[in-house]
């Protein structure tokens, strides 16, 4: 039993993005985020179809400036991404994406120059099946998440694979479709055992600890992410709910957040010049009552604008916020506990 | 097992579907006529591909912004379906309640507009007319929610009557304008937000805001109207109630059904069939399931003079060639371009010409949709490496004793297709072509990868004969 620090309410902060269909300012369907030693907020954008070579990693800061971008583009030569899916940043200031269409990860610095990248498609060590979640351990040791293969396999940051574990099934180290991963402050590795509905918690070596969450009602549906506070708190990003649920270090349940957005920085902006929007915005209730044959999560999700919509990520940056990545909405909600 | 009730299953499965497999009719046809046509009628669950592995993949399909992320949404479930009759009426309502992306600039509603066409498919007609006026995307796409007690707008009631109900001549200019007064009111949520961001096809500040039906009581003109001969104080479903009982109403929809499950044009054996329908509409309280079983039991949709007598509309003949080839069985990599090779062939999902919807038969065809045509089926059927092309060609060796002709190769692969009757000259044609290939020789052993390209091959020029073109 861990000694767990008193449970605080987890209480909103403010929302940061903004919708774009062009480079800049902006969020495209953003799949993950992660933070530099300097401040800098750095997003994934995964893009959709139409806007597919607009890939790339958005960066900004807490005061919500606007700090640039970089990404080697869209295609399959070096450095470029398909469909990236998460993001993280080593020591050095490398960020590493995996890329689960070309089932490889890629690694560059934050100006945008390519630095190395391995993997291919298989089952062998070093190769790997639709690389998803991605952290990093000590900003040494990389865990990725394979939702192909159902295992995890760390690796050091110049690609040498250091092990992995994990098959398919819905036992004890088994996988369904895996996505998202976190570590605790132990070095205690947690996988959102996507198709299982639950999270897994593992050594760092892949030694299963323990189990949380189920199908069902008032369960957990299709988690993608995880994360895990500096007191050993679990924040699951409960996609299938279209909602974060928290946890206590030993998994009980204490809290739900379904989303409660505001207007960021940027979305200020663009109110101040659109006052058509506007106006019309402020006559409006963005928390609709709605007809029963909309009562599923995702439908009123698309309906309710400051609910989740796509919560893929969960992340903390080194403050224990919390920051929960929409990619329906292209925004990031932030939270924080309040300890003691 | 004949050959009859085959080439009877594969009809029915055309029309009531997207086609089928050998495997597939032999099993329909052991099950029976009349009993495949209630297990069409009556779907259970249609154990297509699920929404969570499509959205994970398909950010776009997760999001549902884009037009042709949308269209590509909706044909992986008419690929994947055990229910083919549900999505083919869930198109023929797209069909003749045409609404387009064009106005509306919402992916999203449009999409809950096909789940609400296929919820309401084949149950009745006067609850499908009252859905599809709650329906946001007709509201917008119709002007309702500019319909407004002290000043209406006609559009909606309008084209309800002349569109989708009763067909022009049916009813007067006043009828139209008391209709149009009885759907005020009928409009949807934060309406002024939302066709303010529907006009300016605004995606800020957090991407689109799917909508809702609201009714605004303090909106609705409740005033006495005098409606078909009717007199009350009216509101929409009251409208519709009417609407539902008239012999004109019967007719269209009968039409429409005839027109879309089984010929093109109207002779005078069809017409008795419709009769029959309207008939079957009236006593099944406008049960439009009822219909349908009339329809396809119907000695007039049985005949061969019924079979091949449509010619496939663009959707139908994509997801026809994706069944039967096998793939985009998961989710895959540039799914949405199934949605814009239906638009280069003339039926853009959500993209119809006009609120009429679209010209079908023979209006399909042109040179150049032809060619998009027998070029998308072609690359489907034409590789032996995918799923469906290599077990027809699997069923095909089964068997065999010697090397097969070019006769014979034509003549096996037109039966798997179909089975397809093809003219003589088409059969000439085939045959030289296989002859130029050489002799495929499928026995267990000798066959070889060139052997099934061969076949392959076959299939890809079978894909680009007139008789493929017609469902």
């Amino acid at each position: 039993m861990t000694t767990a620090v008193a449970a605080g309410p987890v209480e909103y902060i403010k929302t940061i993005g903004l919708t774009t269909n062009q480079s800049g300012r902006g969020f495209t369907n953003p799949y993950d985020c992660a933070f530099a030693p300097d401040g800098r907020i750095l997003i994934l954008n995964r893009c959709d179809t139409v806007r597919a070579s607009l890939v790339r990693i958005g960066m900004m800061n807490w005061e919500e400036d606007y700090l640039g971008e970089f990404s080697r583009g869209y295609g399959r030569a070096d450095g470029q991404w398909i469909l990236p899916v998460a993001i993280a940043m080593d020591d050095q200031g490398v960020v590493y994406v995996t890329d689960e269409q070309q089932h490889r990860i890629t690694a560059l610095d934050t100006d945008g120059n390519f630095v190395r990248q391995w993997g291919e498609k298989g089952s062998g060590p070093g190769q790997m099946n639709g690389p998803a979640g991605l952290a990093m351990n000590a900003g040494e040791t990389l865990y990725v998440v394979e939702q192909g293969n159902n295992r995890v396999q760390r690796f050091s940051t110049s690609g040498e694979s250091l092990g992995m574990w994990g098959e398919s099934g819905d036992g004890p180290g088994q996988f369904n479709m895996p996505w998202g991963v976190g570590l605790d402050s132990a070095g205690n590795v947690y996988v959102a055992d996507w198709r299982n509905d639950r999270i897994q918690k593992f050594t760092g070596d892949g030694q299963f600890i323990a189990a949380y969450g189920a199908s069902g009602d008032g369960q957990l549906s299709r988690p993608s992410g995880v994360c895990v506070d500096s007191d050993g708190y679990m924040y699951v990003s409960d996609w299938g709910n279209e909602r974060v649920q928290i946890l206590d270090p030993d998994g009980g349940f204490i809290q739900s957040l379904r989303g409660q957005a505001t207007l960021s920085k940027w979305a200020q902006d663009f109110m101040s010049v659109n006052p058509d929007e506007r106006n019309t915005r402020e006559m409006s209730n963005l928390v609709p009552e709605l007809p029963p044959h909309l009562d599923t999560p995702y439908l009123i999700s698309s309906q309710t604008e400051p609910y989740f919509w796509g919560p893929v990520s969960v992340r903390l940056d080194s403050e224990d916020r919390l920051f929960v990545v929409e990619s329906n909405r292209h925004r990031i909600q932030v939270y924080q506990r309040r300890k003691g | 097992m004949s050959n009859a009730d085959i080439a009877l299953m594969a009809h029915l499965m055309r029309r009531a579907g997207f086609g089928a497999s050998r495997d597939e009719l032999e099993q329909r046809v052991a099950r029976g006529y009349e009993n495949v046509v209630e297990d069409l009628v009556n779907p259970g669950s249609p154990n297509a591909m699920p929404d969570d592995v499509i959205r994970r993949y398909h950010v776009d399909m997760a999001e549902m912004r884009e037009l042709n992320s949308a269209g590509a949404y909706w044909i992986y479930r008419m690929v994947t379906t055990d229910n083919p009759l549900e999505e083919k009426m869930a198109l023929f309502w797209h069909s003749l309640f045409a609404t387009g992306y064009s106005k509306l600039n919402q992916a999203r509603a449009l999409m809950n507009q096909i789940d609400t066409f296929r919820r309401h498919s084949m149950g009745s007609f006067h609850t499908m007319l009252v859905e599809l006026s709650k329906d946001p995307a007709m509201i917008i796409w119709l002007d309702n929610n500019d319909n407004h007690k002290d000043d209406i707008n006609e559009n909606y009631g309008r084209e309800l009557l002349e569109l989708f109900s009763m067909g022009i001549g049916n009813y007067t200019e006043d009828d139209v304008k008391e209709c149009a007064r009885a759907f005020t009111g009928w409009t949807l949520g934060n309406a002024e937000y939302m066709a303010t961001r529907a006009s300016r096809d605004s995606i800020w500040p957090y991407s689109r805001i799917a909508w809702h039906f609201q009714y605004r009581d303090h909106d609705h003109d409740d005033g006495e109207k005098t409606f078909l001969g009717h007199t009350g104080n009216f509101n929409g479903e009251d409208i519709i109630d009417i609407i539902v009982q008239q012999e004109a109403t019967a007719r269209f929809v009968s039409t429409r059904l005839f027109q879309f499950f089984a010929a093109d044009e109207v002779d005078a054996a069809g017409e008795a069939v419709i009769e029959q329908m309207m008939e079957t509409y009236f006593a099944s309280n406008y049960e439009i399931r009822s219909v349908l079983r009339t329809l396809f039991n119907s000695d007039y949709f049985k005949s061969e003079a019924a079979r091949f007598a449509r010619v496939k509309g663009p959707v139908e003949l994509v997801v026809g060639a994706v069944r039967l080839a096998g793939t985009y069985q998961e989710p895959t990599f540039g799914a949405d371009q199934l949605a814009r090779y239906t638009l280069y062939m003339g039926q853009g999902i959500f993209q119809p010409p006009s609120v009429e919807g679209w010209h079908e038969g023979s209006e399909w065809i042109d040179s150049g949709a032809l060619v998009e045509r027998v070029n998308f089926v072609g690359k489907e059927l034409g590789d032996p490496g995918n799923p469906g092309v290599k077990a027809l060609i699997d069923r095909m060796s089964a068997g065999v004793k010697r090397p097969l002709s070019a006769e014979e190769q034509v003549d096996a692969c037109a039966d798997l297709l179909g089975p397809m009757e093809l003219s003589s000259a088409t059969r000439t044609s085939l045959s030289e072509f296989a002859g130029e290939q050489g002799e495929a020789d499928l026995r267990a052993g000798s066959r070889t990868e060139a052997d099934d390209q061969r076949i392959a091959n076959l299939l890809r020029l079978l894909t680009a004969t007139r008789e493929y073109q017609l469902a």
